[in-house]
């Protein structure tokens, strides 16, 4: 098995009156138990503008599991963004530096995670680290 | 203006042949902007003890304008790794869209679009008859897998 962390560190001394320091990390492991994901898919790539891309395929062997995605933006233009869709509902936008860490159920074959560039292609990173993946036979 | 940044830091020496090791830090800033986000909820903590989905975040009850950079973060700070909550976005009286399991120790944070029924200049939503999947607010819903009394802790940053 597999030990994989992820550790949030949030900060701010001038948001709130007082200093603003969290930290909360969580070693990934599948559902339900303590053992540690063992599966990952890392990828860089350039998304076009305009259109719905699917990043993340649903798959059977990933349902109802403890999956987890991370996304980031790696443009640079800060008045550019993407749109991240699960099940082709618009969660939010991630502009130019901004990263996303969800957890993907992933319950239905529909619940596909998604990317669509706006104005211009940006380049994202994303992962999923999960505990199986139904192969596509070739 | 206020400087608040997030940073992740996902890490394994054994999950491929090769370390993982992943730093990304981000700065909460307004839409198209390098200007720092300044409206938060503030962290807060909920007690949840029913399996019923309820709303964490409601969204009529809250000025988030929507389409721009809000983030959501979410903890789940039990330690029972066989207890989660599931976290969705849609109106927890309907059919939300499910994100994630939270299992105990677990969070997320991510951007928020926070879309009012009709109110987003997309597509007609299928509650009324088109396709867009907002049929409802996206408000930020929750569901734990059991009645076990969890303290769930988050934090919203909005302009």
């Amino acid at each position: 098995m597999a030990t994989t962390t992820a550790t949030l560190t949030l900060s701010s001394a001038d948001l709130l009156t007082d200093s603003l320091s969290l930290s909360a990390t969580q070693t990934l492991h599948k559902a339900g138990t303590t053992t540690g994901l063992d599966g990952i898919q890392y990828e860089r790539l350039e998304v076009a503008a305009g259109t719905q891309y699917d990043m993340i395929d649903a798959t059977a062997a990933g349902a109802n599991k403890a999956n987890k995605v991370y996304v980031a933006n790696k443009h640079t233009d800060e008045t550019k963004y993407v749109e991240i869709y699960v099940a082709a509902l618009q969660i939010g936008r991630l502009y130019a530096g901004d990263w996303m860490f969800i957890p993907l159920e992933a319950a239905a074959a529909t619940q596909d995670v998604s990317v669509k560039g706006i104005t211009t292609a940006q380049v994202i990173e994303f992962a999923l680290i999960h505990e199986g993946k139904t192969l596509v036979a070739s | 203006m206020a400087t608040t940044t997030a940073t992740i830091t996902l890490a394994s020496s054994d999950i491929a042949d090769n370390s993982l090791s992943i730093s990304n830090t981000m700065t909460l800033t307004t839409a198209g902007t390098a200007t720092g986000i300044t409206e938060t909820t503030g962290l807060a903590r909920k007690k949840i003890a029913s399996a019923t989905e309820v709303d964490l975040l409601t969204l009529a009850n809250l000025e988030v304008t929507a389409l721009k950079s809000a983030k959501v973060y979410i903890k789940n700070t039990s330690t029972a790794t066989d207890k989660y909550a599931t976290i969705g976005v849609g109106q927890a009286t309907g059919t939300p869209i499910y994100l994630g399991r939270l299992y105990g120790g677990d969070w997320t944070l991510f951007p928020w679009s926070a879309i009012l029924t009709d109110g987003d200049g997309q597509a007609a939503s299928i509650i009324d008859g088109g396709a867009s999947g907002h049929a409802a607010n996206d408000d930020i819903t929750i569901k734990m897998s059991d009645a076990t009394e969890t303290v769930i802790e988050y934090m919203l940053f909005f302009e």
